[in-house]
């Protein structure tokens, strides 16, 4: 009984709380958040995208040549791991007029910000089409999976935006942490679901083969699906993994982040390498998922669906069976190595007998002055497995809008690794840079680093041997 | 008002490259073309509409509730913050109102509940609870207004108020790093939210490796009372950096 009793205020007060409180105002519209379902009649649409694409085009071009040098000059004596491409020299972030590296370089942030002198190819770069967003292929690839696949990768609305020569080999070699003695065992090919098993059998373990075939596999995909609302003529199959992910490396395909909203805020993704998976702790840009599991799971909700689990159920997602079907997918992905390295001895240091003398004096930026390997560091990949945030809006305005995109800062990004960096043009999580010789110029601007003209281009010369 | 919008429609018309363009799948079904690729002037879809709403609504309240802070207001810094929200939303809500009135969109007279009940809310206090209260109320509002503007940017289709949206984000959210900036020194927080400019290593200087940091340069935590004097200083202004 007194238990009762003194339990009875305890109950009043629970119901006093439990009375409803009125909302405190209208949430903000459901399309800020969720994918709005289309209204307009397909056909109409599609005839409307097809009316559209090449002034999309254009304005995308004219954005890229206001901003870039997208000229082909390729680096003498460098060519990407499969000997098929040469890596692309120079600084193509075109400079704001009046100011050379050297004048931005001893301005503060406030400065460059307050007389909008930060050079545009700097800013987060926007999607072809920022309103539709969505995964955009480059002509090579469509091409290669019309011929193998008879599936249809072109999109009536929006075509690849960047030149093929600043773009990764293609198809890319492939280097298997379980077959180092074979080197690149890709044959020249790109790896399909037609091809997979000729080239690989005998290479790869039965549940790596199974894994790998998982990712071959097309699924629908939010722009590539059977409903009225996708991008491509006819209803389509989908897409695989590694239509993006080319022989587990990348073919410059972009994308949106998955992670922000509302749309004209998604930043573009440009399409990481696979390469050096095994070392690799978080996953995503943003999201940090602590596995390749996690990571491999959920991308069919992600990468494929923008990060809208609604959408995704209404176009048929495909959610892999954790225990079988992701695991094997996983183990897939972790035999899979960086290109080699033959500079650099076990711990990611230059070998002092093997590097010309510019490369070591590029390595000692990367170490010291530059501060590069504060996060990029040799040891463990050159990365760090942490996100970072650069700050990058201490020099500029934020929220101003380029090509339908919001313009505004990134936050804290991971640190992707640097092995194998001369193969994977563009560069940055957005690929808004597009040769090594920008990357070196942003970080010295970003970090404040004064690096010297001598020591800029040792330390492009140092990540060529990475 | 008027010439100003013909104007701004000859642009648009000189410039086709510059033009939004968003997912016609979006579009209303009812959209009168102007040509195949482009929609008709003040043609809109359900966005857009709820946009003019929404948006007219909002920028209403923020000259009400700025008014009453010129009349409330205890720190000159917020005063200061009241003023823009008067100029500079009195200036967005005729360009909104004559967007409106071209494209034939009612809008709403009177502020919305939401806004209403903040009025009613700071009517009731004064001096520094007044300012604090009245300053976080404007941080939601501008949040809210930066993701609305934003989403009108992709997801509407009269390309006059996406036009209108994409030039005010970065004022309303110029007006958000402010309000985090007076919010920071209000509530004890912190002097900046937004970092002061920082001096920069002069770059002709060639870093001697082995110079020990000038001891001028590193705050003496126990000379300072001040906690944020201690934090770390940003990126931006590195030391000689030693070899990790």
């Amino acid at each position: 009984m007194p238990v009762h009793r003194a339990l009875a205020p305890i109950c009043a007060a629970l119901l006093a709380g439990a009375q409803p409180l009125p909302a405190a105002a209208d949430p903000l519209p459901p399309d800020t958040t969720y994918r709005p379902l289309p209204v307009m009649p397909p056909s109409r649409a599609h005839a409307i995208d097809e009316a559209q694409k090449p002034a999309v085009m254009a304005r995308q071009r004219e954005l890229l040549d206001s901003r870039y040098d997208l000229a082909d000059r390729p680096l003498p004596g460098a060519m990407m791991s499969g000997g098929t491409k040469p890596v692309q020299e120079g600084v193509r972030v075109r400079l704001p007029e009046g100011q050379d590296w050297d004048s931005l370089a001893a301005m503060t942030p406030a400065e460059i910000r307050d007389g909008d002198l930060l050079p545009q190819g700097f800013l987060p770069l926007p999607h072809v089409k920022q309103a539709t967003g969505g995964q955009v292929f480059p002509q090579n690839q469509i091409d290669r999976i019309a011929a193998q696949e008879q599936r249809d990768l072109r999109r009536f609305d929006v075509d690849f935006d960047l030149p093929d020569h600043l773009t990764p080999e293609f198809p890319p070699p492939i280097f298997l942490t379980t077959q180092p003695h074979l080197g690149d065992v890709s044959r020249g090919e790109l790896l399909t679901i037609r091809n997979y098993y000729e080239i690989m059998n005998g290479l790869v373990t039965p549940v790596q083969m199974e894994g790998l075939r998982l990712l071959l596999t097309p699924f629908p995909q939010e722009e590539f699906n059977q409903t009225e609302d996708r991008k491509v003529a006819d209803p389509s199959l989908g897409v695989a993994c590694l239509d993006c992910h080319s022989n587990f490396h990348s073919n410059a395909a972009f994308h949106q982040t998955p992670d922000v909203r509302p749309q004209a805020s998604r930043f573009r993704l440009d399409t990481t390498s696979l390469r050096g998976m095994f070392n690799q702790q978080i996953h995503g840009s943003k999201r940090s998922l602590r596995s390749i599991e996690d990571f491999t799971e959920f991308e069919q909700r992600t990468a494929y669906f923008n990060g809208d689990h609604v959408s995704a159920t209404r176009k048929g997602v495909h959610l892999p069976d954790r225990a079988n079907q992701v695991a094997m997918m996983a183990q897939m992905q972790n035999i899979i190595d960086f290109p080699p390295a033959p500079k650099l001895d076990p711990f990611g240091r230059l070998d002092p007998t093997l590097a010309t003398e510019q490369e070591l004096a590029g390595e000692a930026v990367f170490l010291g002055k530059g501060r590069c390997a504060e996060c990029h560091n040799p040891q463990t990949a050159f990365m760090d497995n942490q996100m970072h945030d650069l700050k990058l809006e201490r020099f500029y305005k934020p929220g101003q809008v380029h090509n339908d995109m919001a313009t505004l800062p990134d936050g804290p990004i991971k640190t992707f690794t640097l092995r194998g960096i001369k193969d994977s043009p563009p560069y940055l999580h957005d690929g808004r840079l597009m040769t090594l010789a920008d990357t070196v110029e942003f970080f010295n601007l970003v970090l404040g680093t004064g690096l010297s003209g001598d020591e800029k281009e040792a330390l492009t010369a140092y990540l060529l041997t990475l | 008002m008027f010439p100003r919008m013909i104007a701004a429609g000859w642009v648009l018309l000189a410039a086709p490259a510059l033009a939004q363009i968003g997912n016609p799948g979006n579009l209303a079904p009812d959209t009168a073309m102007q040509d195949a690729a482009t929609p008709a002037p003040h043609q809109r879809n359900a966005h857009d509409t709820l946009s003019y709403q929404l948006l007219a609504a909002g920028g209403m309240a923020e000259v009400a509730l700025a008014q009453l802070a010129l009349d409330r207001a205890g720190s000159d810094e917020l005063r200061g913050f009241a003023e823009m929200m008067v100029r500079d939303h009195s200036d967005a809500n005729e360009r909104l109102a004559a967007l409106a009135e071209a494209a034939n969109v009612p809008l709403p007279e009177g502020p919305d509940p939401e806004h209403q009940a903040m009025q009613e809310r700071l009517a009731g206090l004064e001096g520094g609870d007044f300012d604090l209260a009245y300053i976080r109320g404007q941080i939601t509002d501008h949040q809210k207004t930066v993701q609305l503007l934003s989403a009108e940017v992709t997801g509407g289709q009269d390309a006059e108020l996406q036009r209108l949206a994409a030039e005010l984000l970065p004022v309303v959210q110029g007006h958000l790093d402010r309000a985090r900036d007076i919010h920071a020194r209000l509530a004890g927080i912190s002097p900046a939210v937004t970092p002061a400019p920082v001096a920069r290593p002069d770059p002709a200087a060639t870093p001697d490796p082995a110079a020990t940091p000038d001891p001028a340069a590193t705050p003496d935590p126990g000379a300072s009372p001040d906690p944020a004097a201690a934090s770390p200083a940003p990126p931006a202004a590195p030391a000689a950096p030693e070899t990790p």
